[in-house]
């Protein structure tokens, strides 16, 4: 008798954790809290919060693509970050529609933060991949899970000369 | 009689041990097929969903913030949004969720457009039907005390809409509600396309007039984010619905921007389309948004 309590004691220990692991989300906000590169004190440009923005668990080494929508006539900037120590996501700019390449910063000296507009209105699909690194651990984290985000702000680009609007 | 029921919870219980431990990649096996999880989060790859792809709707904030922004910031008219008195007769998922969406909208906009006291009455409508649809735990009372104490103040306003939309998403992803997400997201960008029709008069040369015919782009995206979830009836019904929208988006001309341009300090990127938008296009899909909307609006 004794013997089947600590048996089920035992499996509600097993599953305990388990499921409560299972209900949170690892890297849900990491973009708010990691990703703000920071505009410097002396920069006044305000750039807005876009809801495009996302985070996620990434298996490092793989793609994930994102598809979102830009304006013309705004000014975007892009922050990656990943809780990897010590390593850089890599991201690739594509239009959407027609697969051409716009921006890779593999080429660009692996810059983790762009900034752009587009002449276009347009759906870019941006391409993001994690180098294998050491993640920090956290229950119910693959081991090779890693957290990354990806903050994107916009504002109206400046005008030059007269404009009714 | 007791060492029998004992055995019964034991193996129940270690049945369910083996369940949730079917591997050490149960969570991420989790994070990479449900899709519930994967619609707000850039979700783990593997080889074989390598090509799949995440699609993204910006928030109606951001919509209505661009009209004020160019021009539009006397466009205070409340008489055209969902009346708050309708939110009682909403009494099934999909119009609560849906609606949860509208009413959203149409507090971002009276916070947006500094129209403080109707802010507080829309904001009242989305706690009840979040309450009802599961969001409760992000709009608390302490929102409540921020939107009273900064009724006057436009910015700061928007500022706590937008965090409420915000983390009403979130906690509609992390609880997997991915059929209610998917209506609300709809109701909210269904109600920012008539707001700012209603509010803005065809005008070929204002960026507001551009920014409606622009909006093929996100109703592609919002289709697609839809589609993940069109196994449930309600979110198939809203889909189409927006694809009816979305043929006459598709008959908008289309031009390719082959200039290259430059701008100081900034990267260009260049190429894409230009979508042209006539005053008979905007007049029949003005019609056609109004007709969807107040077809979730009205209370049968």
């Amino acid at each position: 008798m004794k013997k089947v309590v600590a048996l089920l004691f035992l499996a509600i220990i097993i599953n305990y954790p388990k499921n409560a692991i299972s209900q949170s989300s690892i890297c849900s906000n990491f973009h708010k809290e990691h990703c703000d590169a920071g505009s410097s004190k002396d920069d006044k440009r305000e750039f807005l919060y876009n809801s495009q923005s996302r985070s996620g668990l990434f298996s490092q080494g793989s793609i994930s693509k994102l598809r979102c929508v830009i304006y013309k006539g705004m000014d975007y900037r892009l922050s990656l970050c990943c809780e990897t120590a010590g390593t850089q996501v890599n991201f690739k700019i594509l239009d959407a529609k027609t697969k051409e390449e716009l921006f890779d910063n593999a080429k660009n000296e692996n810059a983790q933060q762009f900034e752009f507009q587009s002449n276009s209105t347009r759906n870019l699909l941006i391409e993001v991949s994690v180098p294998a690194g050491d993640a920090t651990q956290a229950k119910g984290k693959p081991m090779d899970g890693a957290c990354v985000g990806l903050l994107i702000e916009h504002k109206i680009s400046e005008r030059s000369g007269f404009s009714k609007y | 009689m007791r060492l029998k029921s004992l055995t019964y919870i034991l193996s129940a219980s270690l049945s369910l041990s083996l369940i949730s431990c079917g591997g050490g990649d149960h969570d991420s096996e989790e994070l990479a097929t449900n899709d519930s999880t994967k619609v707000d989060s850039i979700a783990l790859t593997n080889e074989s969903d390598a090509n799949s792809v995440i699609y993204q709707v910006p928030s109606p904030s951001e919509m209505l913030t661009f009209v004020k922004m160019v021009g539009g910031k006397n466009n205070k008219n409340s008489s055209f949004l969902n009346p708050s008195d309708n939110a009682k007769n909403y009494n099934d998922a999909k119009s609560k969720a849906i609606n949860f969406g509208i009413y959203g909208c149409d507090l971002s906009y009276c916070s947006t457009f500094e129209m403080g006291v109707e802010a507080l009455k829309y904001f009242k409508v989305v706690k009840q039907l979040g309450d009802e649809i599961g969001v409760s735990t992000t709009i608390d009372a302490n929102v409540a005390k921020r939107l009273e104490k900064n009724v006057g103040i436009s910015d700061s306003l928007a500022s706590i809409t937008d965090d409420l939309y915000y983390n009403s998403f979130e906690d509609l992803q992390k609880g997997k509600q991915g059929s209610t997400l998917a209506l609300m997201v709809a109701g909210g960008y269904i109600e920012s396309l008539y707001i700012v029709t209603n509010l803005n008069k065809f005008d070929a040369k204002n960026p507001a007039t551009q920014r409606i015919a622009d909006q093929k782009y996100t109703l592609d995206n919002i289709i697609e984010f839809m589609k993940k979830f069109e196994s449930e009836a309600a979110v198939a019904e809203v889909i189409k619905d927006f694809s009816n929208l979305k043929s006459d988006y598709d008959a908008l001309k289309e031009t390719a921007v082959t200039a290259s341009s430059s701008a100081k300090g900034i990267k260009v990127l260049d190429g894409g389309t230009t979508i042209e938008i006539t005053e008979a296009q905007y007049k029949v899909i003005t019609e056609k948004v109004k007709t969807i909307r107040n077809s979730y609006t009205t209370v049968k």
